[in-house]
């Protein structure tokens, strides 16, 4: 059997899932001081309906690290920033404790500036006077040569064993320096804590006797071994709506072209997936204002859901943003969305009266006829959600291209169908459906859908392989390694392939994934001949291969 | 603030050949580096995705010979394409400036085109001159032309057009290719005075340049008052570029475009795609995004590297005065030229197209019009790679024509093609947006 639990923001929920069914499904209120209690709680609930059965594998999707991140409760950490000759420092504004750093690296991984080591020895005494304990370090270029990083690790862990480094080539090798290094800041800011709680739910698992895998679900739709997150904390941000539009898509897999809907009490959030595959932020996911290389899907929120408030401004009639309570057939004080919905289209939710109550008070307040009100109002949200849907294919079609055949092949986006989840989704997603023209899926598992899909997604990998043959060298993430070209000579694209997947091959039995090693793809393959005074010198590959965000094995989707 | 635009579109599918200068490759650590830089996620900064030319935003501007599919491939009407929507972007206030990081460039192509010409097929800025004249009804503007190679094409193009202030900096002609631009090639005689060439001593350095962007260029800007201001930038005035001599620098670019203000800015040449390329292209980012750059260098810069000769700061000074002098003298020297000359003036061009080795011989005939800048006939000669000597003629009528020389050159068009000497005969009728080619072996005519 399989548990999936996701701790959001106000709720919890978790299944047990056995076969193509949910044999148990427990939702409670978060606490939101106490997240493991929470967690605990929902896990006891599903293990008691489990019985003698054995479970084979808990992933959990949690806000541990968004809440620490987004209530400044980190720890005090700086930051070493290696920036080069190039933007001025002022616009590196990262980290209250930053120190600027001489030596650089340029994009070929050759030094351009030496590391200034008296410049080096000051920022450590600084920094250990501070009495900060977490560090983190980020070098330009590092996904070239991390040799700097390396060396003023070193330095430090000299000096100061007490201070914990972190350092940016070991959490991406993507290019883009400050996201780089807000990853590695967020990463050392959040470590600790991430840790001890990693701990503690490995203990609460013991302490029931359990023998089952434990992963974690990340902010990409995928799952990884609590071990290895140890060390990303980062990544699992946003991996409540990662969980939700995963659940979306196991309720039907295909190679449809859909958005995913999850209408939840406040707000409505929104996912796009693209031939079967949920489509990601082209910029990685944004913490607390800032870019970071956290691969998470592309999501937009809305502030609309089925608790939000009818109101009305003299003549206008609004809805939300603000929630009071819950809509007044499930015994709410007010009119809400879901009352709307629930009259308009006589749905028989809940106590149905009271829904027609609320609607013919508020309509005598303002004046109007209570049909033409709520006509009103389902025309407003369901516009307001297909606008919303409409700019973001509109904004996928308009991503930066770089090469001629992608311009010409102008992408287009066609909507094969929706897929509403949350509560409220069955009440409002139909109508949409019906403005778009295209076809709707509301399943009796929607309104547990994400934990749905915490419990049976696959591992993700993605493997990030640079070479530069004419320098005689390649870089790989994840790992942040530098090695030498073992082949001399002339370098194919296949040959550059090869070495991606002997690299993705050993992580994936690192991480015991290697039955997933055979599904990865190549997402990008990038080929230059490095010419210098008419003839070639040499070449360059960027090779991206991943196993993409998908459902394990064992999954063969719910009864319809 | 409004951000600025920045339009990346490095063609990594397009070169000219495998080991050519203008390659795949060309782009790359440029990439790299303001990829790295994170430069794209700042507020000040908002990036466009290309766009696609139309085959009559090409025909405003060239008479492809025999059309334009022979000429054109998908890379150039992504090319040019984006040059339009970054100035869409700017003409529609979505930002203050842009900054089109396109290739492959233009500046070489002329209007007729036989063939590529100093790696250029179509002139990415003329083809947005004319779109932003049609769609936006902007009449005067000004190119200032910065790679390190004359802007011959461009030139061409404006000769004889005074709304467009043609302005290009380069090494000296003799020194390099083109081969031209020297101090004497001043505009046609309806539009003396609005082509003015600064050729410059190899190894010329920041100072020498900044002082004719100080003392001639802005002055000139100043008085001209051009709605639009576009850099045609090339980055092979740099010291490290392979195939010129001169001797600027990353932080010199940044000056410049400070001082220039540029509101597109359209990248042209620059082959030291290693060591120049992407310091200047950070450079020119910063500088229009109004970003402090004092702390931005090549890795092997040294302030103290390159030092003006006095000799050539003279020299320099001296051509700055004699050019301001041409310019403020135009408006009489143009009513002078209108005052002696008859009904048209005729001269003769050969040109080279050095990428694929053709000769074309060209004469032109500009009407001398009371009212406009006139109305221009090409006829032009060349014999292209298949063998096919192709006799074309091509009549032009320019945005700012009266109507008197629209309907003389529709007349000419219409006797040109019924006319056997020519194989084909075209009319470019920007007054009217509309584009006539005529087959005469065919006897089939095709119109945009
Ligand atoms: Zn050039
Ligand atoms: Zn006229």
């Amino acid at each position: 059997m399989l548990i999936g639990i996701d701790v959001g923001g106000t709720y919890t929920d978790g299944v047990l899932f056995h076969g193509n069914s949910i044999i148990a499904a427990e939702k409670r209120p978060t606490d939101e001081n106490d997240l493991k209690n929470t967690l605990l709680q929902v896990l006891d609930e599903l293990l008691k309906a489990a019985g003698k059965a054995e479970i084979k594998r808990i992933v959990l999707s949690t806000t541990l690290v968004t809440n620490i991140l987004a209530t400044g409760k980190g720890e005090r950490t700086a930051l070493i920033l290696l920036p080069g000759r190039s933007l001025p420092y002022s616009e590196y504004k990262i980290c209250p404790e930053t120190y600027f750093l001489k030596g650089s690296i340029d994009f070929r991984g050759k030094e351009t500036e030496s590391l200034d080591k008296a410049q080096l020895a000051q920022i450590i005494n600084d920094i250990q006077l501070s009495g900060v304990k977490k560090l983190a370090i980020a070098s330009k270029f590092c996904n070239r040569n991390a040799e700097h990083e390396i060396a003023v690790k070193k330095a430090v862990q000299e000096k100061c064993p007490e201070i914990s480094v972190s350092i940016s080539s070991e959490i991406s090798s993507k290019l883009n320096f400050p996201r780089r290094a807000v990853s590695t800041y967020f990463t050392a800011m959040t470590i600790d804590k991430w840790n001890e709680f990693a701990d503690e739910i490995e203990e609460a698992i013991k302490a029931r006797g359990l023998q089952t895998e434990i992963h974690i679900l990340k902010a990409d739709g995928g799952t990884m071994p609590l071990q290895i997150s140890r060390k990303r904390p980062c990544e699992t941000v946003f991996s409540g709506p990662a969980a939700s539009t995963m659940g979306g898509l196991a309720l039907d897999q295909n190679e449809k072209n859909s958005v995913v809907v999850d209408i939840g009490g406040t707000t409505s959030d929104i996912s796009l997936i693209i031939s079967g595959q949920p489509l990601y932020a082209s910029r990685g996911a944004r913490i607390e204002d800032k870019f970071t290389h956290v691969n998470a899907f592309a999501l937009r929120s809305i502030a609309l859901g089925g608790d939000s408030l009818i109101w009305h401004d003299e003549d206008i009639i609004q809805i939300g943003p603000q929630r009071q309570g819950v809509a007044a057939c499930f015994g709410g004080e007010h009119a809400t969305v879901t009352d709307v919905f629930n009259y308009h289209l006589n749905l028989g939710i809940g106590n149905s009266e009271m829904s027609t109550a609320s609607i013919e008070k508020l309509a005598g307040k303002a004046g109007m006829d209570s049909a033409d009100l709520t006509a009103n109002i389902v025309d407003m949200a369901v516009e307001r959600l297909t606008r919303t849907i409409r700019d973001m294919f509109r904004e996928w079609e308009n991503e930066p291209a770089y090469k001629v055949w992608e311009v010409i092949n102008k992408r287009k986006f066609h909507l094969d169908r929706i897929i509403g989840i949350g509560a409220a989704a069955k009440s409002i997603i139909p109508m949409v459906a019906e403005r778009m023209q295209v076809d709707c899926l509301i399943h009796e598992y929607s309104p547990v859908a994400n934990a749905l899909g915490a419990s049976v997604v696959r591992p993700t990998l993605a493997v990030d392989l640079h070479i530069d043959t004419q320098n005689n060298y390649y870089t790989v993430d994840p790992g942040g390694l530098k090695e030498e070209l073992r082949k001399a000579g002339d370098w194919q694209l296949e040959d550059a392939r090869q070495l991606a997947r002997t690299h993705l091959d050993k992580v994936c039995r690192e991480r015991g994934m290697e039955e997933y090693a055979a599904e990865s793809s190549f997402y990008m393959e990038e080929q230059f001949n490095v010419i210098r005074g008419w003839s070639r010198s040499g070449k360059i590959f960027d090779l991206g291969l991943q196993v993409s965000p998908g459902f394990i094995k064992e999954y063969k989707g719910v009864e319809i | 603030m409004k951000p600025t635009g920045i339009l990346f579109f490095p063609a990594f599918d397009w070169a000219i050949s495998p080991t050519h200068p203008e390659r795949e490759e060309r782009l790359l650590y440029t990439r790299d580096q303001i990829f790295e830089e994170g430069i794209m996620d700042f507020p000040q900064i908002r990036e466009y995705q290309p766009g696609l030319a139309t085959a009559k935003d090409i025909a405003r501007v060239h008479f492809c010979v025999p059309d334009i599919d022979t000429h054109i491939t998908e890379a150039h009407l992504v090319s040019a394409g984006s040059a339009l929507l970054m100035a869409d972007a700017v003409m529609q206030g979505e930002v203050r400036n842009g900054f089109a990081i396109i290739r492959p460039p233009g500046h070489h192509a002329m209007t007729v085109t036989h063939g590529n010409r100093g790696f250029c097929n179509i002139n990415n800025e003329a083809i947005m001159i004319e779109y932003l004249r049609k769609k936006y009804g902007v009449k005067r503007i000004a190119i200032i032309d910065t790679d390190v190679h004359h802007g011959d094409g461009t030139q061409e193009i404006y000769y004889n057009d005074p709304d467009v202030l043609f302005v290009s900096f380069h090494q000296d002609g003799r020194t390099l290719y083109p081969g031209s631009g020297f101090m004497d090639e001043l505009g046609g005689p309806l539009a003396y005075g609005t082509t003015i060439n600064i050729p410059l001593a190899p190894k010329t350095t920041d100072t020498g340049i900044n002082y004719a962007i100080d003392n001639l260029i802005l002055p000139m800007l100043e008085e001209f008052k051009p709605e639009l201001i576009i850099n045609s930038a090339g980055q092979d005035n740099h010291y490290s570029d392979p195939l010129a001599n001169m001797a600027f620098s990353a932080k010199g670019y940044a000056d410049l475009n400070k001082k220039l203000k540029p509101d597109i800015a359209v990248l042209e040449g620059g082959y030291s795609v290693e060591t120049a390329l992407p310091y200047i292209n950070m450079a020119l980012i910063m500088a229009m995004a109004n970003i402090d750059y004092s702390n931005l260098r090549e890795p092997d810069y040294v302030p103290s590297r390159f030092k003006e000769s006095k000799r050539n700061l003279d020299y320099i000074k001296d051509m700055v005065e004699k050019q301001l002098n041409v310019f403020r003298k135009r408006e009489e020297i143009i009513a002078e030229n209108r005052q002696k000359a008859g009904d048209f003036h005729s001269y003769h061009r050969s040109i080279f197209y050095d990428t694929e080795y053709l000769h074309e011989d060209q004469r032109n005939e500009l009407r001398m019009c009371p009212q406009c800048s006139g109305f221009r006939v090409i006829n032009s000669s060349c014999q292209h790679h298949n063998g096919r000597l192709y006799k074309v003629s091509c009549i032009s009528v320019p945005a700012n024509a009266c109507s008197q020389c629209q309907e003389q050159a529709r007349r000419v068009y219409r006797d040109m093609s019924s006319y056997n000497h020519y194989d084909f005969v075209y009319l470019q009728d920007r007054l009217g947006d509309e584009y006539r080619s005529f087959d005469l072996q065919k006897d089939l005519e095709k119109v945009l």
